[in-house]
């Protein structure tokens, strides 16, 4: 059987998959999870080295929902460092249930079938993909810390200095994520400017989307700064409003279903 | 009247209503995706025709699908507003705190603690840039450049000619479907303002400007070597854009405030979030 980037990349999802299941086992099976995570990661990698070298110096289309995965899961190690508490690995086992979730989305609705087009030959259009997958993954950090809280809120006195701990990396891996979606945007902008005349190209719809997740982490970060709501609330809308960003903004990226077997 | 103003102030001062208006902007512009895609072609003419004609035509005479889009200018005024509004306060506070200190070390203090208000006006100026670019842009469509035929541009003394266009063709192997194609376009003008001939290289990324106009490349040919001969052709987006300045300063600005902002919060933050 010849090798795809189809087929590693299912060899990539299986991995994940075994990381996931290593680090859900009751016993400590942290080492299994970080070596199944690892390989999934270097075959993710050659996928991505894979889509490149056919595209390169163009822009790969449509790789976000391939490259995702692997952003997300080099963060992991950082993602919850310094510590083997129960919620560092709770924040460890929802950020590989997002991986899996996102590397299954990918196999099963592809979107790998564009070529590359003249105009995304500039610095200016993998930077667009590179910050704004690194500021997603940042954001999915930080939806994790704050799921990872929600539990914590319901015996309020005994875990409050818990759940505000994981507050703030929420809203430290927010504000890195905001930078970082901010200068995807800019890098767009320009990269639109200099190719089209215009910042704001309507052919493509998932603008809205992108500046959709702008407007929201901009809210959430006024929130942590003001403290003008609770922090239970907060956790609320940094968790579930989290997902259902990281989810939406990932539909541009995904294409008709297709048997991922 | 003073009160009214006053009022209007504390109003649009409100950290609540920043709050609101980020959320529903992120809802409105949720809608505005389900809204655009498979619509798309009723907001290209944005781009060529400016914000008030589209208005008129497009935006009017298909509501269902353009709401959101009026919407999102009521709330980005709102956002604009709201923003100047609180970032002024804030910043007059911080120079009346800190009009007394003086040194280096109090600049340095200053311009970090300002750091978040700098992106805020910075946004400002991308909006007034973007506000700008769609009311007074001046589009010039379908114009085309073909060897020995000078393109002159409206109220412009000067002619644009196409001197060549030197493609280069791809002839690897790595991208099989690039073979013979057109890897970089690359179009040679002379631009002759009446009074002084000066070339200069238009490619894809890269556009050329003359008296005011900004020429960006929108199509050529041919677009291969060898199959069917097409002749020598360059079409252009040409557009003269008062806004352009602005929101590249208000990106310029924005990012001075946010490599301030992340140095302050790398070097000195420890927050705490309860």
């Amino acid at each position: 059987m010849a090798i795809t980037s189809h087929s590693l990349f299912l060899l990539a999802g299986t991995l994940y998959g075994l990381a996931l299941l290593a680090a859900l086992a009751p016993d400590r099976r942290g080492l299994w999870a970080g070596m199944f995570l690892a390989s999934g990661l270097a075959a993710n990698l050659a996928v991505v080295a894979w889509r490149y070298h056919q595209a390169w110096p163009m822009l790969p289309m449509h790789l976000g929902a391939v490259a995702l995965p692997l952003c997300l899961g080099l963060l992991v190690p950082f993602a919850a460092s310094k510590s083997e508490t129960a919620m560092a690995r709770a924040v460890r086992r929802i950020l590989l249930a997002q991986i899996v979730l996102l590397a299954g989305a990918t196999l099963c609705f592809p979107k790998d079938f564009y070529l590359p087009f003249l105009k995304s030959r500039t610095l200016l259009a993998h930077g667009f993909l590179w910050f704004g997958l690194a500021g997603k993954s940042c954001f999915a950090v930080s939806t994790a810390w704050a799921l990872a809280a929600l539990p914590l809120f319901r015996s309020a006195i005994d875990h409050r200095q818990t759940a505000v701990a994981a507050m703030h990396r929420c809203q430290r891996w927010a504000a890195l994520g905001f930078a970082l979606w901010t200068l995807s945007m800019f890098a767009g902008e320009l990269w639109s400017y200099l190719g089209w005349g215009t910042p704001v190209v309507w052919e493509d719809p998932a603008l809205t989307l992108t500046m959709a997740a702008w407007f929201f982490y901009a809210g959430l970060l006024h929130l942590h700064l003001t403290r003008l709501w609770p922090l239970k609330s907060r956790a609320l809308y940094a968790s579930l409003g989290g997902l259902v960003l990281l989810a939406l903004t990932c539909i541009p990226d995904f294409g008709p279903f297709r048997a991922p077997f | 009247m003073n009160r009214a103003l006053f009022l209007s102030w504390r109003f649009l001062g409100s950290i609540n209503l920043t709050v609101g208006l980020c959320l529903a902007l992120t809802v409105n512009l949720i809608w505005g995706y389900f809204s655009l895609n498979r619509r798309t072609p009723l907001f290209t003419p944005l781009n060529d025709m400016g914000l008030i004609p589209w208005m008129q035509t497009y935006g009017v005479h298909n509501l269902a699908a353009t709401g959101w889009f009026f919407l999102l200018m009521i709330l980005l005024a709102l956002l604009a507003g709201n923003t100047f509004v609180c970032t002024t306060n804030r910043v007059v506070q911080l120079l009346t705190a800190g009009s007394d200190g003086k040194g280096a070390g109090h600049r340095k203090w200053l311009a970090l603690k300002l750091a978040p208000h700098i992106m805020h006006y910075g946004l400002i100026v991308i909006l007034v840039g973007y506000l700008v670019s769609y009311l007074c842009t001046n589009v010039l469509t379908g114009r085309t450049l073909v060897p020995g035929f000078p393109l002159s541009l409206p109220g412009a003394s000067g002619q644009v000619t196409l001197l060549a266009f030197e493609p280069e063709y791809y002839q690897g192997q790595r991208l099989a479907f690039w073979r013979n194609e057109v890897i970089a376009a690359r179009a040679r003008l002379l631009l002759d303002d009446g009074t002084a001939k000066q070339e200069a290289i238009l490619s894809c990324t890269r556009p050329v400007r003359f008296q005011g106009y900004s020429l960006h490349l929108r199509n050529f040919a041919p677009k291969s070597q060898g199959g069917m001969k097409m002749k020598t052709r360059v079409d252009l987006y040409v557009r003269k854009d008062p806004g352009v300045a602005l929101y590249l300063a208000g990106i310029a600005l924005f990012t001075l405030g946010l490599a301030l902002y992340v140095y302050e919060w790398v070097t000195h933050r420890e927050a705490t979030t309860e």
